[in-house]
C-alpha cells in the first residue's frame, strides 16, 4: 500500500479566498475615491493614494488581528484562518504603497536622501504633539515588511516554527506602532473625531476579543485533577469523547490531546508543528489526527506525521480503569509508538 | 460543531454550513468595509483650492527683490489716480528648495545682480487665498529677459506696525500654496522641515477672530533668515513676538530672538485650527 501527495497550490478554497480580499480591497479604494472625488473635488491624487492605502491597511490589520481570537471562540471562523497570510501580505502592499507615496511626498526632492530625512527632518522625541510620527510608521512597515517575505511555509521550516512563531508575535509591536503613527499624526490635524472613535474602537473590540479567547482557554488550563495513581491522572469518563475527535488537558502546563480513534484511546502533545494549532479541536481524518488551521496531520499512534512528512509531537501512554480515561503527563520522545489503550465495549 | 462541519482548508470544498457561516462573515466584512470607506472619505477635512500649475511654464515680468525674499514685483496696471499697483510674488526652487540658488547661478552667469532690474522668467505658478508664487527650475532656462527697471509711478510702500504677539503655524509656502493638500499641519510636519531647510522663505500663518487667513513672512530682528531656528517649531501651533512690517502686500515678522514657543497639547485634545488666532496685547494685524 502507498500513498502519493500533490502539492496543495491554488485550490479552490484558495481562489475563492483570495477573490474575496480582491474584492474588499477593490470595494473599499474604490468607494473611498469616489466619495473623496465627489465630495471633496481639491484633493491631489497622492493624497489621495496615501489616504485610501493606509485606511484600508488599518482595517485588514484589525480584521487580521481579530481572526485568532475568533477561531478560538468560534470554530465556524476556522475558514478565515487558513488563509490569513495572504490578507497579511495584501494589508503589508497597501501599507507600502502608502509608505512609499508619503516618502516620496513628504521626502524627496529635498537636500538629503529621503531614508535620511526622514529620521533627521524632524526630531522631537521628547515632545507628544511634535513627536516624529512618520518614524513609528516606518517601524512598523518593517515588522510587516519581514513578516510579509517571511510568511511562506519555507520560512516557517528554514527559521523553526518557534522562530518564526515569535517573528510573527512581533504583529502586536506592529500594531502597537499604527495606533500612535495614527494618534500622533494625522487625528492631530483632523477635526473630526471619527477616526480616533474608529481607532479607540478598533483596539477596544480587539483587547475584548483576545480577552475573551484568553479566559476561555485559562478556563481549559486550570481545570483540576484530583485522582492519581502510579503517576496517571484521571482527566475524564470514556464516553466524554466522541469518535475521531479528543479533549483537550493541561496537566503540569502542557496541553495534552487526548484522541478517542476507532477502538482506542491515544494521546498526543496539543502543540502542532506547524504553527502551534491546537491538535485537540482537530478530527481524525484517513486515520490521520488533523489540524484545525491548516490541516497538518500526524498518526495517533506515534505522532508522526505520514510519509513524506516529518513532523512529529510527543505521545503519552493512555490507559482505561473501568470507565474512566488516565494519562500519563510524562512525554515519551517525540513520534514514539504508543498503542494507546483498548476500549472495551 | 459536528464531526461533518471540520474545515479543512485543503480540500476543494468547505462542509456546507461552514461555507454558509463563511458567506455571512463575507457578507460582514463588505458591510463593514463600505461603512469604514463612507464615513473617512466623507469626514475627511476639506481640501484647499490651492492650485500648482504642474507641467505648465508660464513667463512672468518684474522687478527682482531679493528682501525681504527673492521675489518678483508684478505690475498689475494703475489704479483711478495712476498710480501702478503690483503684487510681490515670492520665488521657490525645485523640489524643496529656494530660489535663492538658481537666482545666484543666473547672476553668476550675467556677472551682475538682478536686484532692482525687471526681469522676465519662466515657471511654474502656484497660488491660493489671494497669494501667488513661481517656482523657477534650472532645469527650464527659467531667464528670458533682464533689463534696467522701468520708473512706476509709486514707491513701495514701507509702513511700521509695532510690536505684535501672534499665534499660529509656521509653513513652507510652497506646500501650502499649491503643491500640497494638505500643505500645513502634523502630517505635513515633516515635508515643511524638508523645504524649510531646503531654503524656502517661511510663511507664518495666523487665523484671526473672524476666521479670515493672515500670512506673514518671518525674519529675524536683524532681518536675516531664521530657516534652522524655525526647524523645531513648523506645523504646529505656536506663539512669537516680532516687530511687524509692511511691505506692500506683504507683512513681515522681525521675530523677537527667543519670543518663539510651542502653544503646546495635542490637537485632538486641544488646540485646533478655529483656536489660532491674533493676540491682543501690544497689537494685532486683523
Amino acid at each position: 500500500m502507498s500513498a502519493s501527495y500533490t502539492a496543495v497550490g491554488w485550490n479552490r478554497q484558495k481562489k475563492i479566498y483570495d477573490w474575496v480580499i480582491a474584492g474588499l480591497c477593490t470595494a473599499y479604494l474604490t468607494l473611498f475615491a469616489l466619495l473623496t472625488l465627489i465630495f471633496n473635488d481639491q484633493v491631489t491624487l497622492e493624497t489621495l493614494i496615501i489616504r485610501s492605502t493606509s485606511t484600508l491597511a488599518v482595517l485588514l490589520l484589525h480584521i487580521i488581528l481579530a481572526i485568532g481570537p475568533l477561531c478560538r471562540l468560534n470554530n465556524k471562523c476556522l475558514p478565515l484562518l487558513y488563509n490569513r497570510r495572504h490578507l497579511g501580505v495584501t494589508m503589508f502592499s497597501m501599507a507600502l504603497i502608502h509608505g512609499v507615496f508619503s516618502l516620496f511626498q513628504f521626502h524627496a526632492l529635498g537636500n538629503v536622501n529621503p531614508l535620511v530625512s526622514l529620521f533627521i527632518s524632524n526630531t522631537n522625541y521628547s515632545s507628544l504633539p511634535a513627536f516624529p510620527f512618520q518614524a513609528l510608521g516606518f517601524f512598523a512597515l518593517f515588522i510587516f515588511f519581514v513578516m510579509a517575505v517571511t510568511s511562506h511555509d519555507f520560512w516557517l521550516h528554514n527559521l523553526s516554527p518557534g522562530i518564526w512563531k515569535t517573528l510573527h508575535m512581533f504583529v502586536y509591536l506592529a500594531y502597537f506602532l499604527v495606533v500612535m503613527h495614527v494618534m500622533l499624526g494625522v487625528i492631530q490635524y483632523e477635526n473630526n473625531p471619527v477616526l480616533v472613535i474608529m481607532i479607540f474602537t478598533g483596539m477596544a473590540a480587539l483587547t475584548v476579543l483576545h480577552l475573551r479567547a484568553a479566559f476561555r482557554e485559562h478556563r481549559t488550563d486550570s481545570q483540576q485533577f484530583s485522582k492519581q495513581l502510579e503517576g496517571f491522572v484521571c482527566v475524564c469518563d470514556v464516553q466524554d469523547i466522541e469518535n475521531g475527535r479528543a479533549k483537550i488537558f493541561c496537566i503540569d502546563k502542557e496541553r495534552i490531546a487526548v484522541y478517542r480513534h476507532e477502538d482506542r484511546m491515544y494521546a498526543i502533545h496539543n502543540v502542532c508543528k506547524h504553527q502551534g494549532g491546537p491538535l485537540g479541536e482537530g478530527k481524525i481524518i484517513d486515520g490521520c489526527i488533523t489540524c484545525p488551521w491548516h490541516g497538518y496531520q500526524y498518526l495517533p499512534q506515534n505522532g508522526q506525521s505520514p510519509p513524506p512528512f516529518k513532523e512529529k509531537v510527543s505521545t503519552y501512554d493512555v490507559k482505561l480503569i473501568e470507565n474512566k480515561v488516565w494519562l500519563n503527563p510524562i512525554p515519551f520522545a517525540e513520534g514514539t509508538e504508543r498503542e494507546g489503550a483498548l476500549i472495551k465495549n | 460543531m459536528n464531526n461533518s462541519e471540520f474545515y479543512i482548508g485543503w480540500q476543494p470544498q468547505a462542509p456546507e454550513r461552514l461555507a454558509k457561516h463563511s458567506q455571512s462573515i463575507v457578507i460582514i466584512l463588505f458591510l463593514l468595509i463600505a461603512g469604514v470607506g463612507t464615513s473617512l472619505a466623507l469626514l475627511q477635512k476639506r481640501f484647499s483650492t490651492a492650485r500648482f500649475e504642474f507641467g505648465q511654464l508660464t513667463e512672468v515680468k518684474g522687478i527682482y527683490q531679493s528682501f525681504p525674499v527673492p521675489a518678483l514685483k508684478v505690475f498689475t496696471g494703475n489704479d483711478a489716480f495712476g498710480n501702478s499697483s503690483f503684487i510681490t510674488m515670492p520665488l521657490v526652487g525645485y523640489g524643496k528648495s529656494g530660489a535663492e540658488g538658481v537666482i545666484a547661478q543666473l547672476e553668476k552667469n550675467y556677472r551682475f545682480s538682478f536686484d532692482n532690474h525687471e526681469i522676465t522668467v519662466k515657471g511654474t505658478l502656484l497660488y491660493s487665498d489671494g497669494k501667488t508664487l513661481l517656482q523657477i527650475d534650472q532645469h527650464d532656462h527659467p531667464l528670458v529677459k533682464v533689463r534696467e527697471a522701468p520708473v512706476y509711478g509709486r514707491k513701495a510702500t514701507i509702513a511700521e506696525l509695532g510690536t505684535v504677539k501672534l499665534t499660529g503655524e509656521v509653513l513652507d509656502p510652497k506646500c501650502y500654496f499649491g503643491v500640497m493638500k494638505p500643505g500645513h499641519g502634523k502630517p505635513h510636519r515633516d515635508c515643511a522641515i524638508r523645504c524649510i531647510e531646503g531654503g524656502m522663505s517661511p510663511v507664518f500663518y495666523v487665523r484671526n477672530k473672524n476666521g479670515e487667513a493672515n500670512y506673514y513672512l518671518l525674519l529675524d530682528e536683524a532681518g536675516t533668515k531664521m530657516n534652522s531656528e524655525l526647524k523645531d517649531y513648523i506645523a504646529e501651533p505656536v506663539w512669537l513676538e516680532a516687530r511687524a512690517v509692511q511691505y506692500d502686500d506683504w507683512i513681515v515678522l522681525y521675530v523677537r530672538r527667543g519670543s518663539i514657543r510651542r502653544t503646546g497639547g495635542l490637537s485632538w485634545f486641544k488646540v485646533k485650527d478655529g483656536d489660532i488666532s491674533c493676540g491682543k496685547p501690544n497689537g494685532s494685524l486683523e
